[in-house]
């Protein structure tokens, strides 16, 4: 048996040598990435797991299948792209930490966040940083602002632009409708209804009634009776995925509303939609980009997308895929007039972004001279087909 | 002042407040019999929400089977967190037995998710989709049919507890276990069948909540809710969580409708501090004699 | 080995450190905690300025429910009104950062104090159910009002030592870190006085308390009082770190993890606290790197890191409450005991 010689003094020096050792040890993988420079690396605090998950992972595989075309394609002037993705739950500090972890171990210049709240939290950060253009899921109105968030932007139009879109088309159909609008008591459901409401007065639309729900409610009774009172023409949910918006639709027809029903971006993919049922049939909603299934016109990078998945993809996936392909334009300009890869500088060469052609992904050509791409179309479900349908033409609310 | 909009506005309030005093029962059974506060309550209602999806949609069962199925494994749950979580706890000070149920939540959102991801599900439709109509005024059928039954099972419940044996001797280990010991009664099997039915009853209540509101594996707030409610109807009372239920009900309907529904839990919360500073034991709980 | 201790004098023998061996490990402690910013990545800095907050507000919730018996969900509510205080006198007033963390705890111990009166008055869970009241009351409060910014929540700017501003986990980590130990001092102290085993008294039989002269009520309300204030300064001191204070930082599910910290790590000892705060930091991190380890199948793993997480962390609550119910303060009382008495057995 063996016998210990514990004697104090040892005892002390050789614990502290342990954890002095094993500290180095932490430090040593940073020093060894600072030096594997050359790869463009585009970091990711995505939603794998949690309650936007959905989203998450495809925002994963859209990222991950673009940097793969890119780096096949032989890189961004030979310099290949390295996807870091950690997961974060969707909660906010996670998604810190996340951020802190991939930008202490490699050279960061384009990262992907999965919140408001963390592209909010992390502006600072990111200022300091300095050399790192950020886009994420969020659209809210508050990031589409140069002078507050000069080195993120959107990917797609913000919340607001979303609902003007919708309003755009209301005000075509029926000049002078009644609009009610339904969101979450969120930062997400309350982001565009103080500037939709105004926005839709000016395009001589009325606002009778504004409901919002807690969130995680379970019974919208009250809500529909209120809203059957105010018996709008077209209803705009905002702040939701799916939950409650196809109970408000079923009681509210129930209950005889002759109310049309729209969504914006995330409660507009086509499988969350095709979950509303029976009562979902004739749900509208804006969506900036084309559905996987989309085959009405002329679409390369849709083809692409058809060839590397069979199966449906999500409109997550294709916002993580339209990043991608905007964090390659930038850092390609900014490769291409010889600068290096700065916040500013990607910043730069993104706004310098004019009509550009998104292989199909959107229906026009976009141009980037804010925070965001304000485009969209207005789409019906259709649900016999089990298809979303657009109902309306490419609507841009630019500035 | 709109009388029928007032009328139909309390109306749904009263039936929704049927669906928490369902969910109430079944914690009030746990509490009456074994003094355990489960605030898993709602996370063991989202478990039998998502065992009916699981029978129903998965397994593509009749409707009535899938509920039998439901049932079936919420009632084994209910067992085996029985004989493995609070058994072990019996002596020891009430904390520990709530701190345990606090820590089963957890365990039960995890392992949802695991199964069955966090994405949001609707149940499969089975309630009649026509509206019920009480003179002028709308009631969603779901939410209408989802009171009828809370009713018919707390009636039943009430009756049980009078007339059968087995509610008898629940009656008694809840008043004074050593006594129920000396009369014979099999204390831990009393346990085991309390925990059991309350299992079975909130695995009903979480398929109601389910039909409605869908499911997900965040459904568990719902079992704050019914923490309000039985607080003001009295922890250990079956009649208080049908009152308590309907109470809250009607407040939280009150509220969303005329103030906003931003207001609604603040309501419900704010009659859970006023109940506990003026009658903390609720309107039919019973007294303990110890406060300061 | 250690066969038992002698002391000499009263003062001596109610001394927090007693033993020369401690007072070494304690040394070695505070150089390892001076020496550790500069080897650490800033990832692992960040880790332990989190590791620290939760320490420091672990502590003031094992002083309510560990020593004094009274169980609250409601910690990190307080924190929220902590750091809401912080965020709203840096942003409008710009008052020295000591002075801000300090409004923070008195801010929530008054909270805590407006929460504690109807509720402490009635024995049992009733207070634990009023604080998750008081959860949801903070949070519409948070959501609501103008001042704290409504849903958006507030920017924090970074505090400021003599124009340094502590905008890097290595800045910050030399104001949390001593916070910290001053509040973790603080309560070790508290148990040395009348007021902590007046505290004590409670918790194990508070009649018996009531006949020896300890009026409840008020000695509740004191404790209740001081664990938010702790709250409260854990909490500003999580504004200065993350910088965004919002209605949803503070959800229940944090007070949650408090109790399930002090539970793992032992209820009712300092070291408890700490190890509780420590270890349940760590173990998401710990998971993510089992994860990691796994082979990589594409995604297909990664998707149950948080659902495996959370199952994780009720086990660990049902776990430690079954099985050892006095935590790890006490896995490691043994551990110490066997090297104190080896080679005897017991």
């Amino acid at each position: 048996m063996q016998s210990f010689q514990l004697s104090k003094t040892v005892s002390i020096g050789r614990r502290s040598l342990m954890i002095a050792a094993a500290a180095v040890g932490m430090t040593l993988p940073a020093a060894v990435h600072a030096q594997a420079g050359e790869d463009i690396v585009i970091g990711g605090s995505i939603p794998m797991t949690g309650v936007f998950a959905f989203a998450g992972v495809g925002i994963n595989a859209g990222i991950a299948d673009y940097v793969k075309i890119v780096n096949d394609a032989g890189g961004i002037k030979g310099r290949k792209l390295r996807y870091v993705p950690e997961d974060t739950a969707y909660k906010v500090d996670v998604s810190v930490a996340a951020y802190k972890k991939i930008t202490s171990q490699n050279k960061v210049n384009l990262y992907y966040g999965d919140s408001t709240g963390f592209a909010k939290t992390i502006n600072p950060e990111l200022e300091r940083n300095g050399q790192i253009l950020m886009a994420g899921a969020s659209f809210a109105t508050e990031l589409n602002d140069p002078k507050k968030y000069p080195h993120q932007f959107l990917v797609g139009p913000d919340y607001s632009e979303q609902v003007g879109i919708l309003l755009r088309h209301i005000a075509k159909e029926k000049p002078g409708a009644k609009v009610a609008f339904v969101y979450s008591d969120t930062e997400f459901g309350r982001d565009p209804i103080e500037t939709s409401e105004a926005a839709a007065k000016k395009l001589g639309l009325s606002v009778p009634i504004k409901i919002m729900t807690p969130p995680g409610s379970v019974d919208v009774s009250t809500e529909v009776i209120k809203l059957r009172r105010a018996a709008p023409d077209y209803t705009i949910f905002h702040g939701y995925i799916l939950a409650p918006i196809p109970e408000f639709i079923q009681q509210g027809k129930q209950m005889g509303m002759t109310s049309k029903w729209m969504g914006t971006f995330w409660t507009m993919d086509s499988s969350t939609v095709m979950k509303l049922g029976e009562a979902g049939d004739g749900f509208m909603g804006v969506m900036p980009f084309r559905y996987y299934y989309d085959t009405s016109a002329k679409a390369p990078m849709l083809d692409k997308i058809r060839a590397m998945r069979p199966e449906y993809q999500s409109t997550a996936y294709t916002q993580g895929f339209l990043t991608a392909m905007l964090f390659t334009e930038a850092a390609k300009r900014t490769l291409d007039a010889g600068k290096p890869l700065t916040g500013d500088n990607l910043k730069a060469a993104l706004n310098s972004i004019k009509d550009f052609d998104t292989g199909g992904i959107i229906g026009t050509p976009i141009s980037m001279p804010g925070n965001s791409i304000p485009v969209g179309r207005v789409y019906r479900a259709d649900m016999k087909a089990q298809r979303m349908v657009p109902a309306s033409d490419w609507i841009s609310v630019g500035k | 002042m709109d009388w029928a909009y007032l009328f139909e506005i309390s109306l749904t309030g009263l039936a929704s407040g049927g669906l928490y005093a369902l969910a109430a029962l079944a914690f009030v059974l746990v509490y009456k019999a074994t003094k355990v506060v489960n605030i898993a309550i709602g996370e063991m209602l989202m478990v039998g929400a998502y065992l009916f999806f699981a029978f129903a949609a998965s397994f593509s069962l009749p409707i009535w089977l899938a509920v039998l199925g439901a049932m079936l494994g919420a009632g084994l749950l209910g067992a085996v967190i029985e004989r493995t979580m609070i058994r072990p706890l019996l002596g020891e000070p009430p904390i520990s037995a709530f701190m345990v149920t606090v820590g089963l939540g957890s365990i039960l959102v995890g392992l949802v998710e695991i199964i069955w991801s966090a994405d949001q599900r609707r149940l499969p439709e089975f309630v009649p989709s026509t509206p019920v109509m009480i003179g002028d005024a709308f009631l969603a059928p779901k939410v209408a049919y989802g009171a009828l039954m809370a009713f018919v099972l707390i009636a039943l419940v009430l009756l049980l507890f009078r007339f059968w044996r087995g509610g008898v001797a629940l009656r008694a280990t809840a008043s004074d276990q050593g006594a129920a010991y000396m009369m014979g009664i099999n204390v831990p099997r009393v346990f085991s069948l309390a925990w059991v039915v309350s299992a079975v009853i909130a695995a009903l209540a979480g398929i109601v909540v389910g039909s409605i509101g869908g499911i997900s594996s965040s459904m568990g707030v719902f079992g704050l809710s019914v923490l309000v409610v039985v607080i003001v109807g009295g922890l250990d009372s079956v009649l208080g969580a049908l009152v308590g239920g309907l109470f809250i009900g009607l407040v939280e309907a009150l509220a969303g409708a005329y103030l906003g529904g931003e207001y609604k839990l603040l309501a419900t919360f704010l009659v859970l501090v006023v109940v506990l500073m003026i009658k903390p034991y609720g309107l039919f709980g019973t007294h303990e004699i110890e406060r300061l | 080995m250690r066969i038992g201790t002698l002391k000499e004098s009263y003062v001596a023998d109610a001394a927090l450190f007693d033993s020369a061996t401690q007072k070494l490990w304690l040394g070695a402690g505070a150089a390892l905690l001076v020496l550790f910013p500069f080897m650490a990545s800033d990832y692992w800095l960040y880790l332990a300025c989190l590791v620290a907050i939760n320490v420091a507000s672990a502590a003031g919730l094992n002083i309510l429910t560990g020593y004094t018996g009274l169980v609250s969900l409601g910690q990190a509510a307080f924190m929220g009104l902590g750091a809401y205080t912080v965020a709203i006198l840096q942003t409008r007033w710009g008052t020295p950062f000591l002075l801000n963390i300090l409004a923070g705890g008195v801010v929530a111990m008054l909270g805590g104090l407006v929460v504690g009166i109807p509720s402490l008055r009635v024995k049992g869970l009733y207070l634990a159910i009023a604080t998750i009241a008081a959860s949801f009351i903070a949070h519409f409060l948070f959501a609501n009002l103008s001042i704290t910014g409504g849903t958006g929540g507030l920017a924090v700017p970074p505090a400021s030592v003599m124009g340094v501003a502590l905008d890097t986990s290595f800045r910050i980590y030399w104001l949390i870190v001593p916070v910290t130990l001053v509040l973790l001092l603080g309560a070790a102290n508290l148990f040395r006085t009348r007021i902590g085993r007046a505290f004590i008294a409670i918790r194990d039989r508070d009649i018996s308390a009531e006949v020896l002269g300890i009026p409840l009520l008020r000695y509740k309300l004191l404790s209740f009082g001081l664990s938010s204030f702790y709250a409260g300064i854990a909490g500003g001191l999580w504004a200065y770190f993350f910088r965004v204070v919002t209605p949803e930082s503070f959800p229940l599910q944090m007070s949650i993890f408090f109790l399930a910290a002090i539970i793992v790590g032992g209820m009712g000892t300092i070291l408890g606290s700490i190890l509780g705060a420590v270890f349940m930091t760590m173990v998401p991190e710990l998971l993510k790197f089992v994860f990691d380890l796994l082979p990589s199948t594409g995604h297909d793993m990664k998707v149950f890191l948080s659902p495996v997480r959370t199952v994780v962390f009720g086990l660990l609550i049902v776990g430690f409450l079954i099985f050892e119910p006095h935590g790890l303060a006490e896995v490691w009382r043994r551990i110490r005991r066997f090297f104190h008495l080896w080679p005897f057995r017991n």
